[in-house]
């Protein structure tokens, strides 16, 4: 009996005293003393995974952009995306931040590594990737049992929404991330998988990179059957209204087929991710049951 | 100068401003094939090729017209004005000002309707006029605006407002300004049939304001003491045209954003072949701005298809060599 406490005792020392190290999805590596207690989000998705895992504790910093859930805006801010706020960062004492490759900087991660605080860069183009992310948050801060039935709901939303689109035509959809200048998905984009999960053909899938711009020109030539556009934060409409008032004689439009959507839901790659798949299949097949 | 080289030349720079117009009318993104734009013109295409023929380049063709002429009458107005052939609208900081105006308009937001229109365009003359003024009272020295002090002047007052402006989108939410950015590098859309109206109405008002003074201009090159001598009443012909240019200056911030250049290149290269007679140098400018402007933005819509470059990018390309070259070729 003593035997076994000491030898337990001594397992639980020795984890202490390990580096815990990681790998980030850059495939680098990611040295930290222990399982980080002290984190800093760099990435609105991010800290909405961190919430979704129940790892909030461990988040001691967020961006101004880090909006949802509504707790999130209660953590201390250290800036935007691009040009955070360094000395608020080092001032938070963080063991680890949490950046992404898409949204933030280069510069922002040579800094911080010349400060000596370990970053984790995560990386989600599809779908499969942004719930792999979750998972990984769900690890990092020692939350693997909620993680897993979550992701596994997850998982079953978006195969309920598959199946229900599945018997009805694809429908051609164009998804405009931003009006002016006018912002589509392209091949690499989320919204261009999630477009086709939810039984559509997103028009702008041909366009090379994850987010290129179109002239209005070409936006009317590509003819779509479905227009959904984007809200960011604030009301967007009046400046949208005036955008696509000009437009009135395309098809879409004549048949009232413009929709708008909170773009939060569909250009993040946190957990509410599917609830953007259910509401894009929602405005593309209104009359699928899921 | 006879009244028939006035039509001559102008009959010639029509036929180039309407050649350009056609050319700009058949290229575009969405690559309709020649016969289809006939066919449209003609009201027989579908919904969406009318759609891109009609409601989208037709309306921008007038849009760059407009703002090319506006421009170039502008610039020429400036530079009559300011006795000093390197003032433009961009360089002397008025479209700055005029941007800022419009900016703050956004914020109050108006809206897209004819009274949002004609309020975005009052505030942008508001801008435009302070800061003329303000450029004016920093550079004058006893009555005088050496060439060095009005430029560095207006610079610093362009400087200035651009500034003025990133504090107020930092301090702002964003989405409330998303396309700010953007539209800051000049950017032609195609406007509204009420935009239109209003702004080829508020244009006619400033070109007259200029134009109607131009026998009176060329007595003001010569000096505002023999000027005086000649009968030309100089502090009401400069208020004036004061007035017309940064009201042109203003229409075109408040329509199409601030391009810039156009009010420097146009005058000049119309001084090159025409000679610097005000009765023709500012009518042949309206006109070929006009035209100038919409070769610019033919290409800024073509140059990097499916997506548009902004024009004022293209008029910069373009412009500040030519700054250069004017700046050194004085010196």
């Amino acid at each position: 009996m003593v035997v076994r406490l000491v030898g337990a005792v001594i397992l639980l020392v020795a984890e202490a005293a390990q580096a815990f190290t990681v790998r980030d999805m850059r495939a680098q590596e990611v040295v930290l003393a222990g399982r980080p207690e002290r984190i800093v989000s760099l990435v609105p998705s991010v800290t909405e995974d961190l919430f979704a895992v129940g790892g909030e504790d461990r988040l001691v910093g967020v961006t101004d952009f880090c909006d949802w859930p509504p707790a999130a805006r209660d953590k201390p801010r250290v800036g935007g995306m691009v040009g955070p706020n360094l000395e608020t960062i080092v001032a938070l004492r963080p063991d680890l931040v949490i950046a992404t490759d898409e949204g933030n900087s280069q510069s922002t991660f040579d800094q911080l590594a010349r400060l000596g605080v370990p970053v984790y860069v995560v990386r989600a183009r599809r779908l499969e990737q942004a719930i792999e992310v979750l998972d990984r948050m769900g690890e990092l801060t020692g939350r693997t049992a909620a993680v897993a039935p979550l992701v596994e709901r997850l998982r079953a939303r978006v195969r309920r929404v598959v199946e229900a689109v599945r018997s009805h035509g694809r429908r051609r959809v164009l998804y405009v991330l931003w009006a002016d200048p006018i912002i589509v998905p392209g091949r690499d984009g989320l919204v261009t998988e999630l477009v086709t999960l939810a039984g559509g053909i997103s028009v702008t899938a041909g366009a090379s990179g994850a987010y290129p711009r179109l002239g209005l020109e070409a936006v009317v030539a590509l003819n779509p059957d479905v227009i959904v556009l984007a809200r960011h934060g604030g009301d967007q409409t009046p400046v949208l209204r005036a955008t696509w008032e000009r437009l009135a004689a395309l098809p879409a439009i004549r048949a009232g087929r413009v929709h708008a959507v909170d773009g939060s839901i569909l250009h993040r790659y946190g957990p509410r991710v599917v609830d953007g798949l259910e509401a894009l299949a929602r405005i593309i097949h209104p009359e699928a049951r899921f | 100068m006879s009244a028939a080289r006035l039509v001559r030349v102008l009959g010639v720079l029509t036929a180039g401003a309407l050649a350009a117009a056609a050319v700009a009318l058949f290229v575009g993104s969405a690559g309709l094939a020649p016969g289809r734009v006939v066919g449209v013109l003609l009201g027989q295409g579908s919904d969406a090729e009318a759609l891109v023929i009609l409601g989208l380049r037709l309306p921008r063709i007038g849009a760059a017209l407009l703002a090319g002429g506006a421009l170039a009458v502008a610039g020429a107005g400036f530079q009559a004005l300011t006795r000093n052939p390197l003032a433009d609208p961009s360089i002397l900081g008025v479209s700055g000002g005029a941007a800022l105006a419009v900016v703050l308009a956004q914020l109050l937001g108006f809206g897209s309707s004819l009274v949002a229109v004609l309020g975005v365009a009052t505030f942008a003359f508001g801008g435009a006029l302070g800061a003329a003024l303000l450029v004016y009272a920093i550079a004058a020295r006893d009555g005088q605006l050496p060439l060095q002090t009005l430029l560095l002047a207006g610079v610093i007052v362009g400087l200035f407002f651009s500034a003025a402006i990133t504090v107020v989108i930092s301090v702002v939410e964003l989405d409330r300004l998303a396309g700010v950015i953007h539209w800051m590098l000049g950017n032609l859309t195609a406007l509204s049939g009420d935009a239109l109206g209003v702004f080829l109405l508020l244009l006619g008002a400033g070109v007259w304001l200029i134009v109607g003074r131009a026998r009176q201009l060329n007595v003001l090159a010569l000096g505002e003491e023999p000027a005086l001598q000649l009968g030309v009443e100089a502090e009401r012909v400069k208020r004036r045209v004061f007035v017309g240019a940064s009201l042109l200056t203003a229409l075109v911030v408040a329509f199409a954003g601030p391009i810039g250049f156009v009010g420097l290149i146009v005058p000049h290269a119309v001084r090159l072949v025409l000679g610097a007679d005000n009765r023709l140098l500012l009518p042949a400018s309206l006109v070929a701005g006009a035209t100038f402007l919409l070769v610019a933005d033919t290409i800024a819509r073509n140059i990097i298809a499916p997506a548009e470059m902004p024009v004022g990018v293209i008029t910069a390309v373009c412009g500040a060599p030519f700054f250069v070259y004017l700046l050194r070729s004085r010196a």
